[in-house]
């Protein structure tokens, strides 16, 4: 056992899968069995798949929220800060405080903040962009944007041992297992 | 598939709801405040129809909101609008009651409606020009083609959604989607003249193209709301816990939340015109409702009627949740009624705030027998549309097991 | 809302033709793209919209150098054909996301495979649109003004005014627009990336993906901010058109001062872009045979949109004939009756043969059911639509307050070409994005194929 995952021979074993059935089946097992450094690999979002992996609610609607906050502060802001502060000028009798005219902006850039927020929050926590990723590495990997499912197991899981995950992964019928190399 | 036989009598009203209890108390509290009332009507009559006013409006929104959105469920579909249908028939077939209760404003005509006065017309060129239409002949045949439309509309929906319990097949699914589709357009049409003359014409020298449609999605709202709560009382109910799950609550939360905004967007919008106009024709309408006290009203429907059940409704446990949806729901209830005060007192009282014990007499009145009618209609009937091929999978599911 | 989007177990599902898997809807998607060389008809619609391009640029050099007097606009009609084209192509663009994200919200499974080119066209309609309101003051060097920016002059745009927000309406919209177009294509261009052989193209999509490796963690993010995002468009699309319609009515202007301008905006925007939807779509189903994914029903659907959202503009023009003349106001009715009457009556019949009258056809299932017979009626609506804001812009203008200054207003060649010149640039951004980007959502209509049911019989 090494302390430094980067001593790991390899980063993972990957299998693949031929349905999403399979995979879901597969993912199971494998929390079952006690993996907590897996990810599985899919073309298409599937509600099982969040639900076998454990995914629940995420924080971004919370992201998401504060960004529509604050969006509505900076908009509602400045318009109050330039047209009642810096520069009061008297347009049309209309005082410089026309509130019903400051919502129109302050509804666009509610939503235009809230809109870079789910964006940008919803990447960085996926943490991407990432253009290099070990599994990509796996030539058959390929398939994995068209029919094909995967499952990996990472080398850092506590769990993991080469020949045992190997003939854990073989009961689970997969097409293929390959190693994923760094 | 063999289809299994659904027993009917399981899906009627149980005896032991507390919706039975619920008529009996509004039918008595609806009779006592009735006898207030006419108390009210004969020592003053003014304020009598005035107060009459604004609760016919209420009723006649829960009623012919109720007949608005069992059209739009016809023309749209889902499941939201199934497990309320029965709901919504049983509100529409109140309008012939309504129709009813509309006779005493023609009584109030010359008391609410200053066109009805032959020296103004006389004196005043708007309100000669306006004679045309604003005329109490006019008027009343008005308000008689409309409840014509509303009555047909809505017997016509219960009868063939009976037809379709008793296995009319796609014919009568068909027939049904043709009558969401011409009376979803006849509802508008009507109730947008509707509006203009039982409400704006207080106003006879005001105007507002949006004023029609502002009426619509209050009234929508109104019976949404109302609708959420009588099917709150059902959840998780054999044999309805199925059907009225937590998804269609969640869809039924959104659809509130989608009417309160409608109705915020149409409020902002002819408030945001009007106010950037700042025409000496129409902006006194505003400055009559904003001013005196009533600006407070104003801003606690800012408040109460948009900000606050936006936020809350925002929350899918909320939405999921039928009791918390239906308390929500309530509170809505009463800020509709805030909103229709807020629409036709000022008129009445620009300036001054006003409220009066026969607000309240009326209201009770018109409500407690409005829902005692409301319970009626739905003994009797099957609480689900059995025969809705939309609900088909979830019945058949029921009855097997 | 999903009536039509559950079929029981054996019905065929209507929404993607019979025989499909993630594989074939895959290869017919991808192959669009990764083909060599383009079809011939790709070649000739380029062509034509390029020719055009050129000949919206000539225009905006002829603009630029001369100024708007080469337009048709003078006192009194100062606003003319810029804000006419402006209105019309962002209402255009209205139609791409109530696709994309209300009927998301919906969960109607018919937008899966119109959404994509849908939202392309919302983009270029408001690339388009956006031309119109930079240039129209022929001094485009100083747009930059329009923003709020700290400057040596010390002025801040005036807030009260409906014109500035129409910038920040119509630069959020742009935004969030291309962002959720761009979050859509992210999964589909991991797809190309992993698809094509040529190592350039592998570079570019693989950088435009960011990386994405369907991983099922980034799924599940992914899935929750498309769905928030769907959420905030969906109220954004009906500000902008309101925001644009605040544009005519904070006004004074009779027949512009209206309080139901916004909703009636609103409803106009999507039927003029659902029209278009049609007369795109219908063509390109053909071209690329792809009848199987847009199928009989999408066309079914569009239609009945569009005759819902036509209505309710009819309900708009009723409206304002009464409220003219039920307000009493001179102004206002004669403004009505000048419409109606007055030296473009027939534009304005025109319009409402357009745009009320035509789409009645759609009440029949055999018209909507007819492509060519569609096609027909948008192109209608197309054209009803653009009338509908010459007569708003037109007739309110032409008759003003002061009745020496009366005079009528034409468009002049240049305000022609340059109209004409923008649907060459839109027509050239639809066929370079059909070369380059998938038309169709590739992961989203895999949710759609049988194999996308998870069975877990193995356990």
């Amino acid at each position: 056992m090494s302390e430094n995952s980067n001593e790991q021979p390899i980063y993972g074993l990957l299998a693949e899968f031929s349905s999403a059935g399979e995979l879901v089946t597969a993912t199971r097992a494998a929390r079952k069995a006690g993996f907590t450094k897996i990810d599985a690999y899919s073309p298409l979002p599937l509600e099982e798949l969040f639900e076998a992996l454990g995914l629940h609610k995420s924080r971004l609607p919370l992201i998401v929220l504060i960004g529509g906050i604050v969006g509505a502060c900076a908009g509602y802001g400045l318009a109050y800060w330039t047209s009642v502060i810096d520069y009061p000028i008297n347009v049309g009798g209309r005082p410089f405080h026309s509130w019903p005219a400051f919502i129109p902006i302050t509804f666009e850039t509610t939503v235009l903040f809230a809109a870079f927020s789910a964006v940008l929050g919803m990447l960085a926590l996926n943490g991407l962009p990432q253009l290099y990723h070990p599994v990509f590495n796996v030539s058959r990997f390929a398939v994995a944007s068209k029919d094909r499912f995967f499952l990996l197991i990472e080398a850092v899981d506590p769990e993991f041992d080469y020949d045992k995950t190997w003939s854990f992964l073989t009961k689970l019928e997969p097409r293929v297992i390959s190693d994923v190399e760094h | 598939m063999a289809k299994a036989k659904l027993d009917r009598s399981a899906f009627m009203l149980p005896a032991g709801h507390h919706l039975h209890s619920v008529q009996r108390i509004a039918l008595i509290v609806g009779i006592v405040a009735a006898g207030l009332t006419a108390f009210g009507a004969m020592s003053n009559p003014v304020q009598f129809f005035r107060s009459y006013l604004v609760a016919y409006l209420y009723c006649l929104a829960l009623g012919l909101g109720s007949l608005g959105i069992l059209l739009l469920h016809h023309v749209v579909g889902g499941r939201w609008g199934s497990i309320l249908r029965k709901f919504l028939e049983a509100g529409s077939r109140t309008l012939p009651m309504l129709a009813l209760a509309f006779v005493p404003l023609l009584f109030g005509m010359h008391e609410l409606y200053e066109w009805s006065h032959a020296d103004a017309v006389a004196h005043d060129p708007v309100i000669a020009h306006k004679s045309l239409y604003l005329n109490s002949t006019f008027f009343t045949v008005r308000a008689a083609v409309y409840f014509l439309v509303w009555i047909t509309l809505a017997t016509l929906a219960s009868r063939w959604s009976a037809a379709q319990e008793e296995g009319g097949g796609p014919a009568v699914n068909k027939r049904l989607e043709f009558l969401g589709r011409g009376g979803t357009i006849l509802y508008a049409g009507t109730m947008t003249f509707a509006a203009i003359d039982w409400v704006m014409s207080i106003d006879v020298h005001w105007f507002s193209h949006i004023y029609g449609l502002i009426f619509v999605a209050g009234q929508v709202l109104t019976a949404m709301a109302f609708m959420v709560v009588v099917a709150s009382s059902f959840a998780g109910r054999a044999p309805f816990e199925r059907i009225m799950c937590a998804d269609r609550f969640h869809d039924l939360g959104k659809l509130m939340l989608a009417f309160i905004m409608v109705w915020a967007y149409f409020a902002l919008s002819q408030y945001l015109i009007i106010w950037s106009g700042n025409l000496p024709e129409e902006t006194p309408w505003y400055i009559s409702r904003l001013s005196g006290g009533w600006e407070h009203f104003g801003s606690a429907l800012i408040i109460f009627h948009f900000v606050l059940p936006f936020v809350v409704l925002l929350s899918r446990d909320v939405k999921r949740n039928p009791r918390s949806l239906a308390l929500v729901a309530c509170a809505l209830l009463v800020f509709r009624y805030m909103d229709l005060y807020w629409l036709v007192v000022p008129s009445f009282s620009p300036g001054v705030f006003t409220l009066h014990w026969l607000d309240f007499s009326a209201m009770a009145a018109l409500g407690g027998l409005w829902i005692a009618l409301f319970v009626q209609q739905i003994k009797g009937h099957t609480l689900l549309p059995l025969g809705d091929p939309m609900l088909a999978p979830e019945l058949a599911e029921g009855a097997e097991s | 809302m999903d009536k039509h989007s559950a079929p029981g177990p054996q019905e065929p599902n209507a929404m993607i033709g019979p025989g499909h898997s993630f594989n074939s809807v895959t290869d017919k998607i991808s192959s669009i793209v990764l083909r060599e060389g383009a079809p011939r008809g790709w070649w000739i619609g380029f062509g034509i919209g390029f020719v055009l391009t050129n000949m919206m640029l000539v225009s905006l050099i002829y603009l630029f150098a001369r100024g708007t007097g080469i337009w048709g606009v003078n006192i009194p009609v100062g606003w003319g054909f810029a804000i006419i084209n402006f209105v019309w192509w962002i209402g255009i663009g209205h139609a791409g996301t109530l696709i994309s994200a209300i009927l998301l919200l919906l969960r109607q499974e018919w937008r899966t495979s119109i959404n994509r080119f849908a939202e392309a066209m919302t983009l270029f309609a408001v690339a388009c649109a956006g031309i119109f309101p930079v240039i129209h003051t022929g001094r485009p060097w100083l747009a930059y003004w329009l923003f709020p920016y700290p400057n040596t002059m010390g002025l801040w745009p005036n807030f009260r005014s409906p014109l500035i927000w129409d910038v920040f309406a119509v630069s959020t919209y742009a935004s969030v627009s291309l962002l959720f177009w761009y979050v859509g294509l992210i999964p589909d261009m991991a797809t190309l990336r992993d698809r094509t052989v040529k190592i350039i193209p592998k570079r570019i999509y693989g950088v435009l993906s960011l990386g994405w490796r369907g991983s099922v963690r980034h799924w599940h993010r992914y899935e929750t901010a498309y769905l928030l995002l769907a959420g905030l468009s969906t109220p954004l699309v009906v500000s902008v058109h309101t925001i644009v319609s605040f544009d005519f009515a904070v006004s004074i202007t009779p027949g512009w001062h209206a309080t139901i301008f916004p909703p009636y905006f609103v409803a106009g925007a999507v039927f003029a872009g659902f029209a278009m939807v049609l007369t795109i779509a219908i063509p390109l189903r053909r071209v690329y045979e792809l009848q199987d994914f847009v199928t009989a029903q999408h066309l079914d659907y569009m239609a009945r949109v569009m005759l819902a959202t036509g209505l309710i503009v009819g309900y708009g023009y009723l409206t304002e004939a009464f409220m003219a003349w039920y307000s009493a106001n001179p102004y206002e009715t004669f403004m009505m009756s000048n419409r109606m009457t007055g030296p473009y009556a027939p534009v304005y019949w025109l319009l409402i043969t357009c745009n009320i009258l035509s789409i009645q056809a759609l009440w029949f299932e055999k018209v909507r059911a007819t492509p060519i017979g569609l096609f027909i009626v948008a192109m209608f609506v197309n054209v009803g639509m653009w009338l509908e804001r010459f007569i708003i812009v037109a007739t309110s203008l032409h008759r003003d307050f002061l009745p020496s200054s009366w005079a009528m207003y034409a468009g002049t060649v240049w305000d022609w070409s340059l109209f004409i010149g923008t649907l060459g640039f839109f027509v050239s951004l639809l066929f370079l994005f059909i070369r380059f980007l998938p038309m169709i959502s590739i992961f989203e209509m895999k949710t759609m194929v049988p194999e996308a049911e998870v069975r877990e019989d193995l356990l």
